[in-house]
């Protein structure tokens, strides 16, 4: 799993150059005619990465360029075409459709998030402190919502909260309490939110518990013999030590959360009504290339919600890494 | 916002794009523009030209085998690209993107201004298309042209109608209504009878546009002055008298909870049609097709009566749908690409057997829509009626209307505006001005000259 050797990595001490120091020191001297060994190796080094680069340039900074440039420009269906500074980026942050979706997913995020993450955290302790069969059925069980595919596991709580068929409905139905839309305008963002936290407090719970079970046992043994209960460890000594994962959970919940798409994609099906095609920032970009032509507007909300997330993200593991003490 | 004729395919594939984000969807179609192209390779000049096609429903198979089978110069390689917006936003990119458009597309007529206006058409005027003039319904036509330019060849069309279940309608002791009065008295009195029984569903979603524009369109409505040969100016008015006297009948029938308000193409949708839910169903020439296919078991029940009328023996028509063929821009062959056209269904009568049988396409061709054949075809689905001497004389009575380059963004704004009304978040009342402002804001916007 990558994402554990990622979070490895932010715990322990960066491995900057370290290959390179290794490499250099046993071949020493120059061959007559040659390049430096260095200068061979570096040219190595090059031709190993260039696969990677190759497709990073193209299908990362290539496209990036090109929708920057995009977004630059106003063409208009009989107007034309022409170069606009940043109207685009203006038109943006005072668009209210567009703000309105803002609005939406930081709601959305406010409530949903640390709901999720933590469930997660929950039963990634609780994996972590029962080791029986049970907890192995209770961790795959858990997981297992990440493995559908979201279009899939949208369109299943589609028909799940289908006023006709779905079992919410019937249950409500015949305690008496009556129909319960949970399409409606007012409900939406939580049978949304329920989707998402269905779909991914498994793969977060996993995470989690992976960083639980690379903490050294014997800080246990000693809390232990120090008296305290296993309330106290969870509180005292396993969640501070997993501050990093959590931080980096933490981190791409945010990330999903700005780029909300799929979902709410899904369910404009059955609920168009109150899904618009504005209903979050990306689900807009998406409508406003797509079906209302305009491009280059498409591309400077892109480019705009691109740049929140990076900032954001950037920010946000620079405050969080000198509050939780990482290095 | 499109008003595709298999909603029910529609859905699937519509989830299955959901996947696929915009920058995905960029990369599927340079793969499939990749293969295929213009169609042969062009240097050879021996063999047949071969005409790549875009359409969507699947019966479409059996009318290229005929055609192949009738042509010897010319071959067509049928594509499904998706059905309605679907097939819209791949053919936009790769117009956008200069290449990987098929040679002939399947647009339905609110498409053709949009796609004409990015010069994403061909003019197939100059290649003879005139000729057909004569064979087409004039509205059609009209939608299909500009004077001499030729953007499209008609297929089929939408005229509307009401279906409703006889046996409701007997049990409830229900009259056929004829007006939109008589209409919302009867739903009033099947409610009452049954709580759980609606008249009708009336649609939330972007399918559903489709349908209120038809609507509109019956009552007089005509929010376009459009001409491609006129730019850029463009009337736009979606605010007038009847558009308003139709929303607000609606809004009355939602707010008295006479009508069931579920999106069209959903589940509950299909079992509201199948269960007795709703007795009536105001749909278009293709929706006969399409009730037998998503409420197959109740066969037999349902009967067909013309639009009820706003004037008492009135006979005001509108249209729902309905597609035409068109010649995209990028093709190679423009002059084979032109007779692909033409004469995939034209007046064949053998590819309309298969159209009118399998597909339940309601043919905009005068010959065959105005033939002993189509007119005289019984439906055992509609207890043997012959439905289509309610469906034909709707199709001739359809008058003149134009569709505005910008029907996407007109019919989402629509669909959002409705949404909020049917919400409660907003007064019916306001729904067609709130839609009117902004479309002649986006209008304005595009570089057009509003006028209102």
């Amino acid at each position: 799993m990558s994402l554990l050797r990622q979070q490895g990595s932010t715990a322990t001490a960066p491995p900057r150059a370290v290959p390179a120091k290794g490499l250099r020191t046993p071949v020493a001297g120059r061959r007559p005619g040659g390049l430096s060994a260095r200068t061979r190796h570096k040219g190595m080094g090059l031709l190993l990465v260039s696969p990677f680069l190759l497709l990073f340039l193209a299908f990362l900074v290539a496209p990036l360029c090109y929708a920057f440039w995009l977004s630059l420009r106003t063409s208009t269906l009989v107007g034309g075409d022409h170069f606009s500074w940043f109207a685009n980026y203006k038109q943006t942050f005072t668009d209210p459709q567009f703000l309105s979706g803002v609005r939406r997913v930081v709601v959305f995020g406010v409530v949903q998030i640390p709901l999720m993450l933590g469930l997660a955290l929950l039963g990634a302790l609780i994996i972590d402190e029962v080791t029986s069969r049970l907890a192995k059925v209770f961790r795959m069980t858990l997981f297992m919502p990440y493995a559908v595919p979201a279009v899939i596991g949208a369109l299943m709580w589609g028909f799940l909260y289908s006023p006709t068929f779905g079992p919410v409905n019937s249950i409500s139905h015949s305690l008496g309490l009556g129909k319960v839309d949970l399409l409606s305008h007012d409900l939406m963002l939580t049978s949304l939110g329920n989707i998402v936290t269905w779909q991914w407090t498994g793969y977060n719970m996993i995470v989690l518990y992976a960083a639980l079970q690379g903490l050294p046992r014997e800080v246990y043994e000693a809390a232990k013999l120090d008296g305290a209960g296993q309330l106290q460890t969870a509180l005292r000594i396993k969640i501070p030590m997993i501050s990093s994962a959590m931080v980096l959970t933490l981190m791409f919940t945010l990330i999903g959360t700005l780029q909300f798409f799929t979902e709410p994609r899904v369910l404009e099906h059955s609920a168009s009504s109150v899904i618009t095609p504005d209903y979050t920032p990306n689900l807009y970009a998406y409508n406003l290339a797509f079906q209302y032509s305009e491009f280059n507007y498409s591309a400077a909300i892109s480019f705009s919600l691109g740049a929140v997330v990076f900032i954001g993200s950037y920010i946000f593991l620079f405050v969080a890494r000198k509050r939780s003490g990482l290095k | 916002m499109s008003s595709s004729r298999k909603p029910q395919l529609r859905s699937v594939r519509r989830t299955a794009f959901a996947a696929t984000s915009a920058a995905l969807a960029g990369v599927l179609l340079a793969a499939c523009g990749g293969g295929g192209g213009g169609g042969s390779s062009s240097g050879a000049p021996s063999g047949p030209v071969h005409i790549k096609v875009w359409a969507w429903y699947p019966q479409f198979k059996q009318v290229v085998a005929q055609f192949n089978k009738t042509h010897k110069d010319v071959q067509v390689d049928w594509v499904q690209a998706g059905v309605g917006q679907d097939e819209y936003t791949k053919l936009k990119t790769a117009l956008k993107a200069g290449q990987g458009a098929p040679d002939v597309v399947m647009l339905e007529f609110q498409e053709l201004p949009t796609i004409q206006l990015t010069k994403g058409l061909l003019d197939m005027g100059k290649y003879g298309a005139n000729e057909d003039k004569g064979n087409y319904v004039d509205w059609a036509w009209k939608q299909a042209s500009d004077g001499d330019h030729v953007y499209a060849i008609p297929v089929d069309g939408g005229p509307m109608a009401m279906m409703y279940r006889a046996d409701l309608f007997k049990k409830y002791d229900l009259k056929v209504p004829t007006t939109w009065a008589q209409y919302k008295e009867e739903a009033a009195k099947l409610h009452k009878a049954d709580p759980s029984a609606y008249m009708t569903d009336f649609g939330s979603d972007e399918t559903a546009a489709g349908w209120r524009q038809g609507l509109t369109w019956q009552a007089g409505s005509r929010p376009y002055t459009y001409s491609a040969s006129k730019l850029p100016d463009i009337g736009v008015k979606l605010n007038d008298a009847s558009a308003k006297k139709v929303y607000e009948y609606w809004g009355d029938l939602v707010k008295n909870k006479l009508v069931d308000t579920q999106s069209y193409a959903t589940t509950d949708f299909y079992n509201g049609l199948s269960s007795g839910k709703y007795a009536t169903y105001i749909a278009a020439g293709w929706g006969p097709g399409y009730l037998s296919s998503v409420a197959a078991k109740t066969a037999g029940k349902w009967r067909v009566a013309p639009l009820p009328q706003w004037t008492a023996g009135g006979n005001a028509q509108g249209d729902w749908g309905g597609s035409s063929f068109s010649v995209t821009s990028q093709t190679k062959h423009p002059k084979e690409a032109t007779e692909v056209a033409r004469e995939l269904f034209g007046t064949s009568e053998a590819a309309w057997k298969i159209g009118i049988d399998q597909a339940y396409l309601f043919p905009l061709s005068n010959p065959i829509l105005n033939g002993a054949y189509f007119k005289s075809k019984k439906y055992d689905f509609f207890g043997g009626q012959q439905i289509n001497s309610v469906f034909v004389p709707a199709a001739n009575g359809i008058s003149a209307f134009d569709w505005s380059p910008f029907q996407d963004y007109a019919y989402n704004t629509d669909t959002s505006e409705v949404g909020k009304a049917l919400q409660g978040q907003s007064a019916w009342s306001s729904v067609n001005d709130d839609v009117q402002q902004q479309v002649t804001s986006y209008a304005s916007k595009q570089g057009f000259k509003v006028s209102q």
